[in-house]
C-alpha cells in the first residue's frame, strides 16, 4: 500500500511538472486583453493546416536577433506580446467556419473590440477588429473565410501598421497566398 | 496455573537443583509428608529430571550444521541489493524528476534555429494580415473603382492607421 501511494505521488508529480509550463504559457496569453478565442474547428475540418503560437518570450528572442540587422523590426516586435494563427483547409462545407466567424464577431463586439474592415461577399468574408485602450492598441484580429480556407490571426500587443508596412519587405518569406 | 501452583513448582525445581537451603528443604519435605499431591509432584519432577539426564544428545550431521550456520549470513541484507528497497527505489526514481523539474523551471533559451523558425512564423502571420488588406482593397475596387479603392484603403494597413488616428482624435 505504501509503495502504491509513493508511485501515485511520483506519477502525479511528473504529470504536474510536464504540463505546468504549457498551461502557464497558454494562461499567460489568455489573460491578455488582446487575446481572442477562435473556438475549435478541428472537429469539422480536422487539424489546422497551419497553427502558429508565439508567446512573449519567443518574440523577445526574435526581437533580440533582429536588433543588429534591423532596429526598426526589433522595435516593432518588442511591442508584441503574442501572435496566434490558425488556418483550416475546407471542403465544400463552409457552414461551420462561417458559424464560427459570426460567433467570434459577436464576442468581439460585446468585448469592446472595434471593427476596422468588414467585407461580406457570398464567397468571401473578411473581418479586421482592433482592441484599443486609451489610444493604445492591445490587440488585433483578422478573420478571412472563403470557399477554400478559414484564416484566424490574433496579434496581441501593440502593432503599428505604419511600421509593419516598412518592415514587411525585410521578411523574405515565401507564403503561398491564394489571391484569385 | 494459579499463584500457589507456580510457587510450589518453583520450590520443587529449586529442591531438585539443590538450590533450597537445608531449612527450606526440610520444610518442603515435611509438607510433602502431609500433602500427597505435593509429594507426587516432587516424585514426578524427580523422575522427569532423571529421564532427561539419560537422554543422549545426538550430534547433527556436519552438512546440516554447515547449512544451519550459513543461514544468518544469507539472511543478512546485501548492501548492493539494498538500493532496490522501496525507499531507495523511490529516491532513485525522483532523480530524473528533479532533473526534469530543474530543466523546465529554467527559462527556455531557444536555439538559433528555433528563433529563425519563430521569425518565419511571425512573417507568415504578417503576410496573412497583408492578405486581408489586399482582399479588402480588391472588394472596394470591384465596387467603386480603383481610384476610390486606393483612396479609401489600398491595404488594411491604411485602414488601421486611420483607426488609430480616429481614436487619438477622440481623446483630444
Amino acid at each position: 500500500m505504501k509503495h502504491l501511494k509513493m508511485n501515485r505521488f511520483l506519477a502525479g508529480l511528473f504529470c504536474l511538472l510536464v504540463t505546468l509550463p504549457v498551461i502557464a504559457q497558454e494562461d499567460e496569453l489568455k489573460d491578455l486583453p488582446g487575446y481572442v478565442d477562435f473556438g475549435d474547428l478541428s472537429v469539422t475540418y480536422g487539424e489546422p493546416k497551419l497553427t502558429i503560437n508565439l508567446g512573449g518570450t519567443m518574440l523577445n528572442f526574435v526581437g533580440m536577433m533582429s536588433s543588429s540587422e534591423s532596429p526598426e523590426t526589433s522595435e516593432l516586435i518588442s511591442k508584441l506580446k503574442g501572435i496566434r494563427v490558425q488556418i483550416y483547409s475546407m471542403d465544400e462545407n463552409v457552414d461551420a467556419a462561417r458559424s464560427q466567424f459570426s460567433e467570434t464577431k459577436g464576442n468581439l463586439k460585446s468585448s469592446g473590440w472595434e471593427p476596422v474592415v468588414q467585407v461580406n461577399e457570398d464567397d468571401e468574408q473578411v473581418l479586421v477588429y482592433m482592441k484599443m485602450d486609451k489610444g493604445n492598441m492591445e490587440g488585433m484580429t483578422v478573420m478571412v473565410v472563403d470557399d477554400e480556407e478559414a484564416v484566424f490571426v490574433n496579434i496581441i500587443g501593440q502593432l503599428n501598421p505604419e511600421e509593419l508596412g516598412r518592415v514587411m519587405d525585410q521578411f523574405d518569406v515565401d507564403v503561398d497566398l491564394d489571391m484569385d | 496455573m494459579n499463584e500457589y501452583d507456580e510457587k510450589r513448582e518453583e520450590r520443587i525445581n529449586a529442591l531438585l537443583d539443590g538450590e533450597l537451603s537445608p531449612d527450606d528443604a526440610d520444610r518442603l519435605k515435611a509438607e510433602a509428608t502431609d500433602d500427597h499431591e505435593l509429594a507426587r509432584a516432587i516424585i514426578e519432577a524427580y523422575q522427569l529430571q532423571q529421564a532427561m539426564d539419560t537422554v543422549n544428545v545426538e550430534r547433527a550431521p556436519d552438512s546440516l550444521r554447515k547449512k544451519l550456520r550459513a543461514i544468518p549470513a544469507e539472511q543478512k541484507p546485501n548492501p548492493f541489493f539494498a538500493i532496490f528497497q522501496p525507499r531507495w527505489a523511490a529516491a532513485l526514481a525522483s532523480i530524473p524528476l528533479v532533473i526534469i523539474a530543474l530543466t523546465l523551471i529554467q527559462p527556455d533559451t531557444p536555439t538559433e534555429r528555433e528563433v529563425a523558425q519563430a521569425r518565419e512564423e511571425m512573417a507568415i502571420a504578417f503576410a496573412y494580415l497583408d492578405r486581408a488588406g489586399v482582399i479588402t482593397g480588391r472588394q472596394i475596387e470591384s465596387k467603386v473603382g480603383q481610384t476610390m479603392a486606393d483612396a479609401v484603403t489600398g491595404s488594411v494597413n491604411k485602414a488601421i492607421q486611420s483607426q488609430n488616428l480616429t481614436s487619438k482624435e477622440k481623446e483630444v
